[in-house]
């Protein structure tokens, strides 16, 4: 899922630029440099997540995992999310570096919902944990391909024409994210439950104080 | 020496020379010996066609090999991804360079400025 060059008109390009620098801009100034370690670790994660790709009948589809960098990372998502498709346009030519705006777009304003989803719903025992982080996971997704459908429709395409396409062809990635997000989520509860600690609550409250 | 290798080298030359007109003369001479007064147009014809076809089939597998190789080229390999980690770590660890030392620096000693 990745816009490419010359897809969108020029307003929307540099609008998408526009407010992917605010938000990454933002992302960077809620990053704690504790945090460092952890945001890098997932952008690596986000990076190769893309050439990961699980057979699924005729076709094959790869992982996006939008859901699961926003539910450990909170708002540092965006700016892990920024970096790594800067990078994978780079280096794997995923997308245009004009589209990147949009295409950050795209991926970071779900991972940043999904965090926030996920820590408002995540309580406190495990199995929950687990089937709130498969359950963003799968939402990431899904709102990364109606985000998708949102920016072609300014492109002059129909919304729910694009919407109903982009979402029959991430149903298998949703379900598959979803369980690898479930999965992730419930082996890092139980084996470093540190990770999974509320980033928007704390850095809100460090801001503040 | 240099003379006598050129003489070598022009002897060889001459040699090959020799050799394609010698093959070509002979794959000619074979050719019109092979092709009999009596082989009808008809015939002459299939054994055309079936070259044809060959080749065609040939061709085909050859352009689809190109267009796998094509494909594989577009491909990011081991190196493209290893360097992309690389950056990541590198830009993250210079991020985290440059944040300890401005809280090393910051005037109530090594604290968190929080947020920046």
């Amino acid at each position: 899922m990745h816009i490419s060059d010359g897809v969108l008109p020029i307003s929307v390009t540099v609008g998408g630029y526009a407010a992917s620098a605010a938000l990454a801009a933002w992302s960077a100034r809620r990053t704690r440099s504790e945090e460092l370690p952890k945001v890098a670790v997932v952008t690596a994660a986000f990076f190769v997540a893309s050439l990961i790709h699980v057979p699924f009948g005729p076709t094959s589809v790869h992982l996006l995992i939008p859901g699961l960098a926003g539910a450990l990372l909170g708002p540092s998502a965006f700016l892990a999310i920024g970096l790594g498709l800067l990078l994978q346009s780079m280096l794997f030519q995923f997308g245009g570096l004009t589209a990147l705006g949009a295409n950050t777009l795209m991926m970071g304003v779900p991972a940043l919902l999904c965090g926030v989803f996920f820590q408002r719903f995540k309580g406190r025992s495990r199995r929950r944990q687990s089937i709130i982080g498969g359950l963003a996971g799968a939402l990431g997704t899904a709102l990364a391909a109606l985000v998708l459908a949102l920016l072609l429709a300014t492109g002059g395409e129909d919304f729910f024409g694009v919407a109903k396409i982009a979402l029959a062809a991430h149903v298998p990635v949703v379900v598959i994210e979803g369980l690898v997000s479930a999965f992730t989520i419930g082996f890092l509860a139980r084996v470093k439950p540190a990770l999974l600690e509320p980033a928007f609550v704390e850095t809100r409250k460090a801001v503040h104080a | 020496m240099s003379a006598c290798k050129a003489a070598l080298f022009r002897g060889r030359k001459f040699l090959a020379a020799m050799l394609v007109s010698a093959c070509l003369v002979f794959a000619a001479g074979s050719a019109l010996g092979e092709t009999p007064a009596e082989q009808s147009p008809a015939e002459l014809a299939t054994l055309l066609a079936e070259q044809n076809s060959s080749l065609a089939r040939e061709l085909r597998r050859i352009q689809r090999e190109i267009a796998a190789l094509r494909a594989d080229l577009g491909k990011p390999g081991l190196q493209e991804i290893l360097g992309g980690i690389g950056y990541i770590l590198g830009l993250f660890g210079t991020a985290a360079f440059v944040a300890s030392r401005r809280r090393d620096r910051s005037p109530n000693g090594p604290q968190d400025s929080g947020g920046n």
